[in-house]
């Protein structure tokens, strides 16, 4: 009896291991996972990625897990091996994040810090930018800009106390660019501020429950509410650029990857980011429609060429070890 | 409405495509806790301790919540579509055991004599006459056991095995999103209540064909 | 070490109480609708068996899909989510009340008759108090799982355990997660095993068949 038991489980283990027709597969069995998140950014982009790959690689059998409620999470799916690539990192978050790095507000020293602390913590390539940042920003609608003369971040020091501000919930209690270094950095406190879920501050200020919210700056509801960005005149926000991340053992068994992810490489201004997250959360088109949009107006951009890793500077010592493979597969 | 349409229309290959990976993980659950029920079933009809012992473990399986039987599940398989497989597969372990045992054990005895008098072997006995007189009731238990897979791979999102789930939770976290929400959770219904209806004719055919 | 024990047992302990408190409205409110509707069709036939095969067709309605379709229609927060469940709760019960009122001995009625009680009264003083321990057994199953789908109904922002479950899915966060899966798992089998002998006890020495019920996650 006890056998048998034992056997059953045995074939439980075994299913978890192996992966079914019409699924995709593991990365246990060399498949390509790409983690994904839950914000529309991140669902388009891990879609662009995972239409590249499917283009250029139909016989890789990629699949994505959906719906990641954090960065964290990423990195963990990464690092527990669950998925292999990720379709949108944050320099700024990661650097202060998971790598525990001091922030900057130096975009490339951040993209330094983030590509070899990937390449030494976490065995992975974080690629380069897509070409867009995302960062924090305080907005406010025309009416609020026009009625307090607002402009710069600097601004709100003479409505500090009549302001009513909604902030992200993570903010608050950020470190490197968190309410605390806003503090010291603006040299004045916001009498009223409430913390609430991201996804919420655009509506927010957009029904005037509240006067100033801090945002993403390539969320698609800053067009469609005709919001305006405050300028970050004292720089307490540092650049998030956004890339893709590999890691290296997926590389080595797809090397055309590294071709594959560079054609993306600068293709996405913010301007355009904000119009694929317009397109998505406002005229609800699914995240997989506007990536497959997007790449049939690009051609899947079959004529570009790019500047392999290893002939830049900053790549060059990490790829090492993923190169010889490469050739001997040559 | 026309705003529900135009969605539809607008991302009908996506919805299909998780409809029919809604469909495959819920499929696959079930299918493994049929290849693992029915002969423990079988096993266990005639050894009513043992199977006590097994339903009520079972039974205590089906009180717990789903979201915190993935959860769990999570923490020691991971994140993806395999976990919500095995999920499927807890749950529908009671339905299918349950009727698997009870169908054989309804089975006439003395059509069981009879066909020892005829001089069938054991195996001749529960393929021919102990397995086809059971097949109605079995297919309840897998009926019964699809309908909660497709629930339980609805809330497979959460672990980012993908599926309906994703459109409703999409649709929940997008301002604004109730289109998005109809869109995923009227597909997620009608597949339930439509699977179940199918089986429920095939359940009855298997009923007629046995009475024949 | 303590202080943030201690801190997390009052997070545990307030969404335990949150939980129950949203699964038992919206049980009481089954209870209220159900039991009335069930014994006022018990002994019409085909009126039984149109309320239960719609109450089927809502039950196998996942219980994802149903919570968010009353996101549109009621918004977020404890509304939908009592509404929902609500709903589900309805099944369990109308079934095993009508079939409860209905497996009485036909002749226990004529007895009845025979003694000159009104329809009123054999509804009330023979079929129902027989077929208690039948109707309990229902009420236990929508208990049962009323207590699991609120885990569900802190997506469409209810909370309950299911904050914490989410919270801890996240960010990875896995002593969250067996905290919280192993304080809702606990107050569906309390609960169970409580209603549970809350039935034997209602059973009268006539024998009744229990009538069990499945239902989706």
């Amino acid at each position: 009896m006890v056998r048998k038991i034992s056997k059953y489980l045995m074939l439980l283990l075994l299913i978890t291991g192996c992966s079914f027709p019409g699924l995709g597969k593991n990365v246990s069995e060399n498949g390509i996972v790409i983690a994904s998140g839950n914000t529309t950014e991140r669902q388009i982009l891990s879609e662009i990625v995972s239409q590249m790959i499917m283009h250029y690689i139909p016989s890789a059998n990629t699949s994505l897990i959906n719906n990641l409620g954090s960065t964290l999470l990423i990195v963990q799916s990464l690092e527990k091996e669950y998925a292999n690539i990720s379709g949108a990192m944050y320099t700024g978050t990661s650097l202060t994040g998971e790598l525990g790095l001091a922030s900057t507000t130096d975009p490339k020293e951040a993209m330094k810090g983030v590509v070899e602390g990937y390449a030494n913590q976490y065995d992975s390539i974080w690629f380069p930018s897509y070409g867009f940042e995302n960062t924090y920003a305080f907005m406010v609608t025309k009416d609020i800009a026009d009625k307090y003369q607002l402009i710069n971040v600097s601004d709100l020091e003479k409505v500090k106390d009549k302001i009513r501000v909604g902030v992200d919930n993570a903010w608050i209690k950020r470190q490197g660019d968190g309410y605390e270094q806003f503090k010291t950095i603006y040299g004045f406190e916001l009498e009223h501020i409430n913390s609430m879920e991201i996804g919420l501050v655009y509506n927010a200020v957009y029904a005037n429950k509240m006067d100033v919210v801090l945002g993403y700056s390539t969320d698609g509801r800053i067009a469609s509410y005709d919001l305006v960005l405050l300028v970050d005149d004292k720089k307490l926000f540092p650049p998030y650029e956004t890339s893709p991340v590999v890691t290296k053992k997926i590389l080595r068994i797809y090397p055309e990857l590294e071709t594959i992810l560079l054609k993306l490489e600068g293709e996405i201004s913010s301007g355009q980011m904000q119009e694929l997250n317009r397109q998505s959360d406002d005229e609800h088109l699914e995240p997989y429609t506007v990536a497959k949009n997007f790449l049939e107006e690009n051609n899947y951009f079959e004529s570009k060429n790019v500047v392999p890793l290893v002939d830049r500077t900053l790549y060059k010592a990490l790829i090492q070890d993923v190169l010889p493979l490469v050739k001997e597969k040559q | 409405m026309t705003l529900f349409m135009n969605y539809f229309l607008q991302n009908a290959g996506y919805i299909w495509m998780q409809c029919v990976r809604h469909f495959l993980i819920s499929f696959y659950g079930v299918m493994i806790a049929c290849i693992v029920c029915i002969p423990l079933g079988i096993y266990l009809a005639r050894r009513i301790k043992l199977s006590t012992i097994f339903i009520s473990l079972a039974n205590i399986l089906q009180t717990i919540p789903s979201l915190a039987l993935l959860s769990i599940l999570m923490i020691f398989l991971g994140l993806g579509v395999n976990t919500v497989i095995a999920t499927v597969f807890f749950y529908s372990l009671l339905p299918i055991l349950k009727n698997t045992i009870t169908a054989i054990r309804e089975v006439d005895t003395n059509l069981i004599d009879v066909a020892k008098g005829m001089g069938m072997t054991n195996q001749q006995i529960l393929f021919k006459v102990e397995l086809p007189l059971s097949l109605s009731i079995i297919m309840a238990g897998i009926r019964n056991a699809i309908v909660i897979a497709i629930g339980v791979t609805a809330i497979g999102t959460f672990i980012g095995a993908g599926g309906l789930g994703d459109i409703i939770s999409r649709g929940i976290n997008v301002t604004n999103g109730s289109v998005i929400i109809w869109a995923g959770a009227l597909p997620t219904a009608f597949m339930a209540v439509m699977l179940d209806y199918l089986l429920s004719v095939i359940e009855k055919k298997l009923l007629v064909f046995i009475h024949h | 070490m303590f202080n943030y024990l201690s801190e997390l047992g009052v997070i545990v302990f307030d969404k335990m109480a949150e939980h129950l408190f949203i699964a038992s409205i919206a049980l009481v409110m089954g209870i209220v609708v159900a039991l009335p509707i069930a014994i006022l069709l018990a002994n019409k036939k085909k009126l039984a068996q149109f309320a239960i095969s719609i109450c089927t067709i809502l039950q196998t309605i996942p219980s994802l899909a149903l919570l968010a379709i009353m996101v549109p229609l009621f918004g977020i927060g404890i509304l939908p989510a009592v509404i929902a469940l609500f709903i589900y709760s309805l099944l369990p019960i109308l079934r095993n009340t009508v079939l409860g009122m209905r497996s009485i001995d036909p002749s226990l009625i004529d007895a009845a008759k025979g003694m000159g009680m009104s329809e009123k009264q054999i509804i009330i003083q023979v079929q129902m108090s027989l077929a208690l321990p039948v109707i309990m057994a229902g009420i236990r199953l929508s208990a049962v799982y009323v207590i699991g789908w609120t885990t569900l109904a802190s997506f469409i922002g209810a909370g309950g355990i299911g904050d914490l479950i989410f919270s801890g899915l996240a960010n990875f966060d896995i002593p969250l997660i067996i905290l919280g899966t192993l304080s809702v798992t606990t107050m569906a089998l309390f609960v169970d095993l409580m209603l549970g002998k809350l039935e034997k006890r209602l059973a009268p020495r006539t024998s009744s068949k229990k009538i069990g019920g499945m239902s989706n996650g």
